[in-house]
């Protein structure tokens, strides 16, 4: 803004401020009403829609699933975008590239657009900006919240031809929540790790899938802390997935 | 003093009036209380300027709420899922609050949100409120902090698998990426020591940080003054008068020049130029 448009400014805002009104009681009235039915609502949908407690962490089960509070199912759907796509557009882009350009964008905003104009159908820039990143919240948010979990109730994973060691790597594959992430033939979630349903057609062997499992890349866990025997019947189970057990 | 004097003071009286008016002789507090509650804001005030006092209204009931909720919870991976069930299914009114605690979260990203929005469209982050927009962008970001160290409390598998994704995004991030897991975590894994160290980010760290950028926020609302909507009548007409004397003035110019020539007459169009 240049000079002239802050005297201008301050100008306008003390006339404003000459014929205004004080501010007990005439803001804080409004305040308080807004603010109690704010309150109010909480109170009746804490009465109505019941808190409730899933399963405690790292039974063997599979009738959980795994998702952030409802405002970080943007970052979560973020990545399934950028996720399965080739190596030009890694995870950095979901994880750290647009999260930060948008903060970055946020915190600057106002040393960014500088005009005197305050009126918002003047500033069609800002406008157009706002609705676009608003709406690409709101959608991904929406994505997120009807994405199907496709959780099975604690069935197991129904492949068939699982015995011995691949048997306890379905177990395994179970109970360190590795459909949190993956699904295989619709159980488990949809993201943000791919489909291992036909995971064997890639013909990794087991010493790949251990280092894998060890080293994998983030957001993936490590599984480093799991004995030797358990990395080894995971990746039998998961190399076989597809072509030995279907 | 500016009470009214209904008959004699009684000693107690007369001792509560002194000390009121010794602490107000140091600290200033009734008279700026005073300025505080009765400064002028703009008369066109309008009703979507109760958000950001809403969002600390809900701010607050997150703090006593939520002080309750640490009376009865065990931030200990062996105990912390029972602490919750007990929460929920035995203390008295328990249910009530982790309720009011959980749905609170929400509504107060959503009004926030929604502050963020009018500030955004009335323009209201323009000279002289670039800095109160910054710190209220802090405080967004704390605030979804907040939610995100908040959901693995409750130690169940929901929550500790959604929050072992969200945390190994920040560990993916370049450069300082890994040392922010590694700070979350309280090391490489998600061990015993990340259930306390969420507790003791969730509820010593940010809301520290939020009441402090709150204060700062408060202090620039105050010292700046609330903004007047763009479209308030006065704005309106203000502009309009603004508008019809450069127009004036333009008028004058020309007549002034000898020998252009300007037809109607200025002193003609006058009534006419009522929209821009
Ligand atoms: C926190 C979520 C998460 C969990 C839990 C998880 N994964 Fe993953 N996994 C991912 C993501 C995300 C990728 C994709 C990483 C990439 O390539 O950038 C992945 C990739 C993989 C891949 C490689 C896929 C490919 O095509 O390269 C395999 C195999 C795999 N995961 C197996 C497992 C197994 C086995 C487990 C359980 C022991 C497991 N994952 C648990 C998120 C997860
Ligand atoms: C915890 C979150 C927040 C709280 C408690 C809060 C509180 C407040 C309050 C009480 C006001 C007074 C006017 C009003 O109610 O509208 C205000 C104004 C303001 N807020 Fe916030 N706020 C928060 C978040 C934000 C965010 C996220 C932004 C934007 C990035 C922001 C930017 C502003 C600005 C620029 C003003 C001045 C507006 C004006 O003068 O018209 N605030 N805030």
């Amino acid at each position: 803004m240049k000079k002239a448009d802050k005297i201008a400014y301050d100008k306008d805002y003390a006339a404003a401020k000459k014929d205004g009104k004080p501010f007990f009681p005439y803001a804080i009235y409004k305040d308080t009403i807004i603010a109690g039915l704010a309150i109010l609502a909480v109170i009746v949908l804490a009465i109505t829609v019941r808190v409730n407690i899933g399963e405690p962490v790292n039974p063997a089960t599979t009738d959980f699933v795994p998702r952030p509070e409802w405002y970080f199912y943007f970052a979560f759907e973020l990545l399934k975008i950028f996720k399965n796509q080739n190596a030009l557009t890694p995870v950095i882009m979901a994880t750290f590239m647009v999260p930060n350009i948008l903060i970055i964008l946020l915190v600057i905003w106002p040393f960014i657009d500088r005009g005197p104009e305050r009126r918002i159908w003047k500033r069609p820039f800002g406008l157009a900006l706002a609705v676009i990143v608003t709406g690409m919240l709101c959608y991904l948010t929406y994505i997120g919240a009807s994405t199907p979990e496709g959780v099975a109730k604690g069935d197991g994973i129904p492949v068939s031809g699982l015995e011995g060691a691949s048997a306890a790597g379905a177990a395994l594959f179970l109970a360190n929540g590795c459909t949190s992430c993956h699904m295989v033939k619709g159980v488990g979630a949809a993201g943000p790790g791919p489909d291992l349903t036909n995971f064997g057609a890639k013909g990794w062997d087991n010493a790949k899938m251990i280092k894998w499992l060890q080293a994998p890349i983030a957001p993936m866990p490590s599984y480093a802390s799991l004995p030797p025997k358990d990395l080894d019947d995971l990746a039998t189970f998961v190399n076989g997935l597809g072509t030995k057990y279907k | 003093m500016a009470t009214k004097d209904i008959g004699p003071k009684n000693e107690l009286q007369k001792g509560l009036g002194a000390a009121a008016d010794f602490v107000d002789e140091r600290s200033g507090v009734k008279t700026g209380g005073r300025w505080l509650l009765f400064r002028n804001i703009p008369a066109g005030t309008s009703w979507f300027q109760t958000l950001g006092f809403t969002a600390m209204a809900l701010f607050g009931m997150q703090a006593i709420t939520g002080i309750i909720l640490a009376m009865y919870y065990k931030p200990d991976p062996n105990t912390a899922f029972g602490s919750i069930a007990h929460i929920t299914n035995e203390v008295t009114w328990g249910w009530m609050v982790r309720g009011m605690h959980k749905w609170g979260a929400s509504a107060m990203i959503v009004i926030v949100f929604l502050h963020m929005g009018r500030v955004f469209i009335w323009g209201a982050y323009k000279y002289p409120r670039e800095l109160t927009w910054v710190t209220g962008a802090i405080l967004l970001m704390m605030t979804m902090m907040m939610g995100l160290t908040g959901y693995l409390l409750v130690w169940d598998q929901k929550a500790y698998w959604a929050t072992v994704v969200a945390v190994n995004i920040f560990a993916a991030a370049p450069i300082l990426g890994p040392y922010i897991g590694d700070i979350l975590r309280a090391g490489p894994e998600f061990g015993p020591d990340t259930l306390s160290r969420f507790y003791s980010i969730h509820m010593l760290i940010i809301p520290g940080g939020i009441a402090t950028f709150i204060g700062l926020h408060l202090y620039f609302i105050i010292r700046l003054g609330i903004s007047e909507p763009p479209w308030a009548k006065r704005a309106l007409r203000a502009q309009k008068d603004e508008e019809d004397a450069r127009r004036a003035a333009a008028r004058n110019r020309k007549a002034a020049i000898p020998g252009s020539v300007s037809f109607p007459p200025a002193w003609v169009g006058d009534g006419q130029e009522v929209s821009r």
